[in-house]
């Protein structure tokens, strides 16, 4: 097993769950598939997931929700 | 001859043909402007590759497209840093490169600003609507923002261009990004800012302004203290409205600070021509650029200018983005 780092693929406002009030998409134990929704970024009007690509154990969040993060900072740890 | 063009392999995140002057004249029928966001560096990048400077070129938001090249051509990327790659190898920002057919120029999200221009030799050749080529996005009018596949036609390019020597813009002439997350933006007052406080206007001018992440080519959308209104905002006949930022129907100024509420939406290339709501500042044409280039959570501080300053910076901005600036590379 080893430690991955998820980052920011684009600058933007980071939301860690799907709605205000909802729980985290992920939370440290859970088992992430490809394809699955790590998190959003929120940029012009637009939010975009941040989908993992690759499978793995969540580890935990690297960020608070609603952080400005740029391209290529850390968002999360997956164990792969 | 056969028609140049470039294929789209991935689009970017809302990238567009513009094109100066804009969409102009179509304002009382709502049509926006439109064009790029940051001329400065939209220029630039057509010097580069031998177009008049004004050529229909793509604007890059946030995340860069991966283009694939049908015909050679010579291409320059400016603006935001989305670190350029010419078939996988990095390619400097704010120089020309020729590209052969076939090869792909792929670029990624922006690391420092938030958009940058691609400009090809011979220009951008969609098709003219309303006597501009500038996409309007939102509303689908002279097309719309790229998507996978689809091919752009180019115009025919100058005689000169693939043996040309390779151009750079020198570092003193492109428009310099803040990297402590502050820009200083110039901004005159008025139209409205009599239906302010005077208190609110000076507030205006020596305060922090969060740009939000609901910003856009239509407005970008800040944070900061509130607002108080003078006499007239708040008795006013009751045709204007019920808040105090509230006025009758009335024309928009491009670069206007609109404040719908509480909230100052500062209107920009894609922004609505008429409404309801006062517009207390205007942002001068020359510091749109900084606009355009400004990130979610990126810190505005206006300067307070007046007509004759923002006619000087205007100039200048001229000045830096005419023929002559490119050098050797």
């Amino acid at each position: 097993m080893a430690t991955k780092r998820i980052e920011s693929p684009l600058p933007g406002v980071i939301y860690l769950s799907p709605a205000p009030g909802e729980p985290v998409f992920k939370a440290p134990g859970d088992s992430v598939a490809v394809g699955d929704t790590l998190a959003l970024v929120e940029v012009m009007k637009s939010y975009m997931p941040v989908e993992a690509d690759q499978a793995g154990i969540f580890r935990g969040y690297l960020v608070e929700t609603e952080t400005v993060l740029e391209p290529g900072e850390p968002l999360c740890e997956l164990e792969v | 001859m056969s028609q140049r063009s470039i294929s789209v392999v991935k689009p970017g995140l809302e990238t567009t043909v513009q094109e100066l002057p804009g969409r102009i004249g179509f304002l009382e029928q709502g049509f926006p402007v439109s064009g790029p966001f940051d001329a400065w560096s939209f220029r630039q990048a057509n010097l580069l590759v031998g177009n008049d400077r004004d050529t229909a070129a793509l604007e890059c938001q946030f995340l860069g497209p991966t283009l694939r090249f049908d015909c050679n051509a010579v291409v320059a990327v400016t603006g935001a840093d989305m670190r350029p790659s010419l078939d996988g190898v990095p390619v400097a920002m704010w120089s020309s490169h020729v590209v052969r057919a076939g090869q792909v120029l792929a670029l990624g999200p922006a690391y420092s600003g938030a958009r940058a221009y691609v400009a090809i030799s011979g220009g951008v050749d969609t098709p003219v609507v309303l006597g501009s080529r500038a996409v309007f996005h939102m509303a689908g009018v002279g097309g719309r923002a790229l998507v996978a596949e689809q091919v752009l036609p180019l115009g025919v390019a100058g005689p000169t261009t693939l043996d040309a020597p390779a151009l750079t813009i020198p570092e003193a002439l492109r428009p310099r990004f803040a990297t402590d997350r502050r820009w200083d933006i110039e901004a005159l007052a008025g139209p409205n800012d009599d239906w302010l406080s005077p208190e609110a206007v000076e507030m205006f001018f020596s305060s922090d302004w969060a740009v939000q992440a609901k910003s856009n080519r239509t407005g970008i959308r800040l944070t900061g203290p509130e607002f108080g209104f003078a006499h007239r905002a708040i008795h006013k006949n009751s045709d204007h409205g019920q808040e105090p930022s509230n006025i009758i129907d009335h024309g928009y100024p491009l670069g206007a600070v609109n404040l719908a509420g509480q909230t100052p939406i500062i209107l920009v290339n894609d922004a609505p021509s008429t409404g309801g709501f006062i517009n207390p500042f205007t942002v001068a044409s020359a510091a749109f650029w900084k606009l355009a280039q400004a990130k979610p959570g990126d810190i505005l501080r206006f300067r307070r200018i007046d007509r004759a300053e923002a006619g000087r910076l205007r100039a200048e901005l001229g000045r830096v983005t005419s023929p002559g600036v490119t050098a050797l590379a």
